[in-house]
């Protein structure tokens, strides 16, 4: 340990034998372990399960049989569906993080800086009042705005847009897009907004007393500072819209269906076995996003203005 | 200081006005502040300096007048293209990026090649003594370390003219004490106009070669430290610059010296120079500085602004003695400095004797009596 880590209260003397040592991290440790309990039996003991599950084998009468294949995996990536629903999956994610942040940023930017700490806090609850809300119901609302004799088709209709309902937006990718971007938009601006709570704008000023124009004083001093916040607002939609099935099922008919509506489909199918792989597939796919993106993610920031 | 000669003013405002909706912050200020001073805006807070100071980094609009930098106009000019610098309250630097980095960022917006680049930033971190600590972050260094980074980082622009808003103002006492020599020894190396805000009237006096003393959005008083200081135009700048006696009487002539008459009696000698507009015979106060008013059981002969009275504290203060003589014309005190062990101690053997205190009538100050005592004459 170094001396001035930050558990550095316990002193010990280099000379130290490695029994005391061990004992020493030992008493370290014990806080963790009400963690560490939850950790392993909520999450790490499903997790294995679902392992095991994935490597196993499901009969054509539903059995689940402990014969050690690789099958449900080759499955996967040997039906062009799957792997074509995954793709489009990440690619829907993409679009929908993308227009989270594009409209997100903006609305934080001007929270920060234009509003009063006092209408900050009602805005920021207006933001958060739509998670009091049942995200069923809510699916259920925007199907109403967006069906064929919903509210949107009305107004058009009624105003002369187009003479007859359209069917553009219900039932397919775009329809399925505009929801998910409502439903993130709360997170993406959540976490931008509490980066950009803690930036000093008198850099801007700063900088464009250095002779910075006011984009390159957004591009060079702003956005490094806000890059964390930028990124844990994409790790918070992007990872969660992999695993969306609900606003698909409702709004997205046949054509706008996700991976994990086919997972749900495997899990009614009692299908368990496949079912484990393409969750685990989708897993390790997250996985690897936090790696890379770990250092940046700041957890903390969210759950403590939220 | 409008008119032909502007061109060479290194800043110069014009009936400079600044309205926030109903409220004046700057109400027609002129000013101009000459190539190579180091003017120093000064007054309590909410009197318009820091809103000066911004009209000319440009980071608000003027509501009317006009604003030149090196004779030109730049009313419309915002602030990356202004030949300004800030040196801001809070340093303003930039975190993620180290000490050089910092310095270097007004140059990589001017484009500078990277060889140019590199030698001034050395140059630059050489002059604030900071060479050492080119690679650290912001957040490594002290609060001193920082100012000097930010000054650094302005200077290295090579401005017209540098702007420091409140410089010392973060900084604790020694500190601040220290930073005003080191930035008047900068300022007299680089030679740039430095202009700079502050309410602590100290800094003012100690660093400025000329000082703008500003109340309600106006310049009540605009000279060097020295006039400032002995020949205060109103209360208000008597009051807010050091320490003085304000004595209420009547000016009155008496044969050849004019006098001011006190209403409990006596009268002192005033000096033969007097402000335009005092000529007439009316309610003054006179004012003398503590330290220019002699204490003693007779008055000595010659020209000398004599009251009697008893003294009524005696109070050692280390470096000097304040002794405070109750007289027909109100309290008065004066200072006395140390500069023999034996006079300290005879001061003390004063109190509630019957006194005289006296003063040469050139070191005091004789102004038109304003009945709210605040800050300018017009408005009360």
């Amino acid at each position: 340990m170094p001396p001035n880590s930050a558990g550095g209260a316990i002193v010990v003397p280099p000379a130290t034998g490695l029994a005391v040592r061990a004992k020493v991290g030992l008493v370290r440790a014990w806080p963790f372990l009400p963690a560490g309990l939850m950790l392993a039996l909520l999450f790490l003991v499903p997790m294995a399960v679902m392992v095991v599950f994935s490597l196993w084998r499901t009969t054509p009468d539903f059995d689940i049989v402990p014969d050690w294949t690789l099958d449900n995996y080759a499955y996967f990536f040997n039906t062009p569906t799957y792997v074509r629903t995954l793709l489009k999956t990440l690619i829907m994610a993409a679009a929908v993080t993308a227009a989270g942040i594009a409209a997100a940023f903006p609305f934080a930017y001007f929270l920060v800086r234009y509003v009063s700490p006092r209408w900050q806090r009602a805005v920021l609850l207006a933001v958060i009042v739509p998670f009091w809300t049942s995200y069923l119901l809510r699916a259920y609302a925007w199907q109403a705005i967006l069906g064929p004799k919903g509210a949107l088709n009305q107004l058009l209709t009624g105003i002369g847009v187009t003479d007859e309902p359209s069917r553009l937006f219900i039932y397919d990718n775009p329809g399925v897009w505009l929801v998910l971007v409502y439903v993130y938009f709360p997170f993406a601006a959540l976490a931008i907004y509490a980066s950009l709570e803690k930036f000093d704008f008198t850099q801007l000023n700063a900088a464009q007393d250095l002779g910075a124009r006011p984009d390159q004083a957004l591009l060079h001093i702003l956005l490094p500072q806000v890059r964390p916040g930028l990124i844990t607002a994409c790790i918070f939609v992007f990872i969660p819209i992999l695993g969306e099935f609900l606003t698909p099922a409702l709004v997205g008919g046949t054509e706008g269906l996700l991976i994990a509506n086919l997972i749900v489909n495997f899990f009614r199918g009692l299908q368990y076995t496949t079912m484990a792989a393409f969750c685990f597939i989708i897993a390790a796919l997250v996985t690897v996003l936090l790696v890379i993106f770990r250092r940046y993610l700041q957890v903390e920031d969210v759950v403590a203005r939220t | 200081m409008t008119g032909i000669g502007a061109g060479r003013l290194a800043i110069e405002l014009i009936e400079a006005t600044k309205r926030y909706g109903e409220t004046i912050a700057l109400d027609g200020v002129s000013l101009g502040i000459e190539p190579g001073e180091f003017f120093c805006l000064l007054g309590p807070s909410g009197c318009g300096k820091t809103t000066t100071l911004n009209l000319i980094g440009g980071f608000i609009p003027l509501t009317a007048g006009e604003l030149r930098i090196e004779g030109r106009r730049v009313n419309d000019l915002p602030p990356h293209r202004r030949n300004v610098n800030t040196v801001f309250q809070n340093y303003a630097l930039f975190p993620h990026m180290t000490v050089a980095q910092n310095v270097a960022f007004g140059l990589r917006m001017a484009r500078l090649d990277g060889r140019e680049t590199e030698r001034r930033v050395a140059e630059y971190l050489d002059l604030v003594g900071l060479s050492a600590l080119r690679a650290r972050s912001p957040a490594q260094l002290s609060g001193g370390q920082q100012q000097r980074v930010a000054l650094a980082r302005a200077l290295a622009r090579r401005p017209a003219v540098l702007l420091l808003d409140e410089p010392l103002g973060a900084l604790d006492l020694k500190l601040r004490k220290q930073m005003q020599v080191e930035l008047s020894r900068i300022q007299r190396q680089v030679g740039t106009t430095f202009v700079f805000v502050t309410h602590d009237q100290e800094e003012a006096l100690s660093m400025a070669t000329r000082i703008a003393v500003m109340s309600d959005g106006r310049v009540v008083q605009s000279g060097t430290p020295r006039e400032i200081y002995y020949r205060p135009v109103d209360r208000f700048v008597a009051d807010f610059i050091g320490e003085s006696n304000f004595l209420e009487g009547h000016l009155a002539a008496d044969g050849g010296a004019r006098r001011v008459r006190f209403r409990d009696g006596g009268a002192v000698i005033v000096p033969s120079e007097l402000p335009v507009g005092l000529a007439r015979a009316g309610a003054v106060t006179l004012m003398v500085r503590p330290e220019c008013v002699s204490v003693g059981t007779t008055a000595p002969e010659g020209q000398w602004a004599t009251l009697t009275g008893r003294v009524i504290n005696v109070a050692f203060l280390g470096n000097h003695t304040r002794v405070t003589v109750q007289t027909a014309a109100g309290a008065v005190v004066t200072l006395r400095p140390h500069s023999e062990g034996s006079r300290s101690a005879a001061l003390d053997g004063l109190l509630d004797q019957e006194v005289c205190v006296w003063w040469s009538p050139q070191e005091s100050t004789v102004v038109a009596s304003d009945t709210g005592g605040g800050a300018d004459g017009s408005l009360a």
